[in-house]
């Protein structure tokens, strides 16, 4: 059980520099965020995703645009803000401390527990 | 062959299997649920919906399959995940309570938290209306206990029917299967759903089967389960709260009717204090005012504890900006109306009037209560000196603040009274006007002088301090009889300190004055009978008549030793001449 909290809480914890990174990339629509995120098996569902989108967007993070589609409603368009990009370089930073910090506290061990 | 139901999403339309739609309705009606806490909850609904709006146009193709099916919703479900996959999500949304939280899905319970409980009568098990069962749901006590409770406070004073009449018009009936949940605090989620439903089946009574688990947890968890014991408490005593502002509001409003017909004048058994300063429209503006004051900050602490227990809706801005301007105005508009009032009393004025009076040789002087009336002269009801006054309030009209003085004047001069009628009012003109309002004279007949026991002021007249003092200036000499009746009514004069001045056990019910050149003077008139035997009184004659013996020896001895004195002079003068010649 213990286990499995820590688990959530670490995806948690990375799930929103992941989508931050890959809104960066360009004009991005709801669903192909949930493709990329599957495919980093980062995702189960797709509705834990709207939630977060709006807490970015609502702390300024990310912008959205309306856009017509073909084969049904309109579709908002997601992408970034100028400092949606400055906590994303902070986050990077972050992220090659904690990737630093985990391989070295996990030297010399030879399996992994989980 | 199915039916189909036509639906809408986001202006999209949809024909949907009626199995379909039902799964579709209770996920949305969870998933709202679930995101109803939070603030952006309105965005990600929206943002849901499209999604599944999207995901069933991409399954529908025309011609071929036009109605979505049972498979097409489960299976935009799963994509979409469920309730019970969101909630490590919530947890991060509502960061508040979060120990409770993960301690309850570490042990993969159903997260029985008080804090999501819900006041509901329990339709389940119930006497009369469930409240006690509901009550004790909330406050995770058995129901019995609860029961015990009641039939204490049924006993005592009865107070308990009027609480249970309260609370059941209150308290909401848990009718759905959610709301019961509510009411035991469990979240609704599908598994809580579905347990209660297996619940119902088994026929297992919830609530032992909560107290088991419940023991279970507490064993392992002692601290928690105290902190929890506490939080119950708490929330019983916000309970209370809520019922003492929520009685304390309806009493101020049946005091706020009460005391306005009062001002009107229906009845004189309530008059708030201080209102008869002020005129009618003000009076009720006041009134209202006053009484606004006092109940906003209840109504405040009521919503406040509505929102502990209930978990109600914060007020929303206008509103509770609304409620606060309300309650400034209504304090300013107290303070200035006790301005207005201070004001009516700024100015004063005083009217002197003198009034001859026959002259006599004694005066009796007494007091008329103009308020009683000889049981023959008026029916059972009062109606005919209520005609008399015109049926004007008596109580709002008469006033008894009079004094009676005397002064003395010279033996040979005329008597008289004088009349000082006072008042006050905003300016000097309104006080003069207000003080000649007053209407009050004592009634001479022949030796009698009758003051009445009020005076009065115009109709619909408030209160402005009036008085009158009355002064009667006899000449020096005259006799005055003073009725007991008028005893409170007298200045700088003991009516007590003459009463005793008689020396007699019975009730004196007049004095005796005298005027002398600095007033009136206690001549007590009847001396006390005192009786003497016989013996005494022969004895005290004896007694006065050797006095009067004696002071006649002593007056003869004085005429003879004066005598004797004048005859030895006349002899020196004799002698003197004799030797001379």
């Amino acid at each position: 059980m213990i286990a499995e909290n820590t688990q959530t809480q670490m995806r948690k914890g990375i799930l929103e520099y992941c989508i931050l990174s890959i809104i960066s990339k360009g004009e991005i629509y709801a669903s192909d965020i949930i493709a990329e995120l599957k495919r980093a098996q980062l995702l189960v569902v797709e509705g834990t995703l709207y939630p977060l989108l709006t807490r970015l967007k609502n702390n300024g993070l990310l912008s959205y645009n309306w856009k017509e589609s073909t084969s049904g409603p309109p579709r908002k368009y997601y992408q970034i803000t100028p400092e949606g990009l400055e906590v994303l370089h902070k986050l990077d930073n972050t992220w090659k401390e904690l990737v630093y910090a985990v391989e070295t506290s996990l030297q010399g061990r030879n399996e992994s527990k989980n | 062959m199915n039916k189909t139901i036509i639906i809408n999403i986001n202006s999209i339309v949809f024909h949907i299997e009626e199995e379909a739609y039902e799964t579709l309705r209770s996920y949305m009606i969870d998933i709202k649920k679930h995101f109803g806490k939070s603030s952006d909850s309105q965005e990600i609904l929206q943002d849901i919906e499209n999604r599944i709006a999207e995901m069933f146009s991409e399954k529908i193709q025309v011609g071929r399959k036009e109605v979505i099916s049972l498979d097409d919703v489960n299976h935009v479900i799963s994509q979409m995940g469920k309730v019970s996959d969101f909630e490590d999500e919530a947890e991060e949304e509502t960061s508040t309570d979060q120990a409770g939280f993960e301690e309850s899905t570490q042990s993969q319970e159903p997260p029985i938290s008080v804090v999501d409980k819900k006041l509901m009568r329990n339709p389940d098990d119930k006497i009369f209306g469930g409240v006690c069962s509901g009550l004790g749901a909330y406050f995770n006590m058995d129901t019995k206990w609860m029961r015990l409770i009641f039939i204490c406070f049924f006993l005592f004073g009865g107070s308990g029917i009027m609480l249970y009449i309260i609370l059941w018009i209150v308290m909401p009936l848990a009718v759905s299967r959610a709301d019961k949940m509510a009411m035991k605090g469990e979240s609704p989620t599908l598994q809580n759903f579905k347990k209660s439903f297996e619940e119902e089946i088994q026929g297992l009574n919830p609530h032992f089967s909560k107290a088991k688990s419940e023991i279970a947890r507490g064993t392992s968890a002692v601290g928690s389960g105290i902190s929890k014991l506490g939080r119950v408490f708490l929330r019983f005593i916000a309970f209370i709260i809520l019922i003492v502002c929520a009685l304390t509001i309806f009493g101020l409003a049946i005091a706020c009717v009460g005391f306005i017909t009062g001002v009107l004048g229906y009845q004189r058994e309530m008059v708030f204090p201080g209102t008869e300063f002020l005129n009618t429209p003000q009076a009720i503006v006041a009134l209202i005012a006053g009484t606004l004051a006092i109940a906003i900050p209840f109504l405040a602490l009521l919503q406040l504890m509505l929102r502990v227990l209930f978990k109600t809706q914060p007020l929303n801005n206008y509103l509770s900006l609304g409620l606060w301007a309300t309650w400034i105005s209504s304090i300013i508009a107290v303070i200035f109306f006790c301005f207005i009032g201070a004001q009516e009393f700024k100015e004063s004025s005083t009217i002197k009037v003198e009034k001859p009076l026959t002259a006599q040789k004694v005066y009796y002087i007494a007091e008329k209560d103009i308020r009683l009336i000889e049981a023959s002269e008026v029916d059972k009801n009062g109606k005919k000196f209520q005609i008399e006054l015109k049926g004007k309030n008596l109580e709002f009209l008469l006033r008894s603040d009079i004094n009676i003085s005397f002064q003395s004047i010279d033996s040979l001069a005329k008597p008289y009274i004088q009349y000082n009628y006072f008042a006050r009012g905003k300016s000097y003109q309104a006080a003069t006007t207000n003080a000649a309002e007053i209407y009050y004279l004592a009634s001479q007949r022949d030796d009698k002088i009758v003051f009445d026991s009020h005076f009065s002021v115009g109709p619909n007249k408030k209160y402005r301090d009036e008085s009158v003092s009355a002064i009667l200036y006899l000449p020096q000499g005259s006799r005055v009889v003073i009725d007991k009746s008028i005893e409170y009514k007298l200045r700088n004069l003991s009516f007590w300190d003459c009463q005793r001045a008689y020396d007699s056990d019975e009730d004196i019910k007049s004095t005796e004055w005298i005027m002398g050149r600095t007033g009136l003077q206690c001549t007590p008139k009847f001396q006390p009978i005192v009786k003497k035997s016989e013996e005494n009184k022969a004895v005290e004659d004896l007694v006065k008549q050797a006095e009067k013996h004696a002071k006649d020896a002593e007056e003869h001895a004085r005429k003879i030793q004066k005598e004797a004195k004048a005859m030895a002079e006349r002899i020196e003068v004799s002698v003197k001449e004799s030797s001379t010649n």
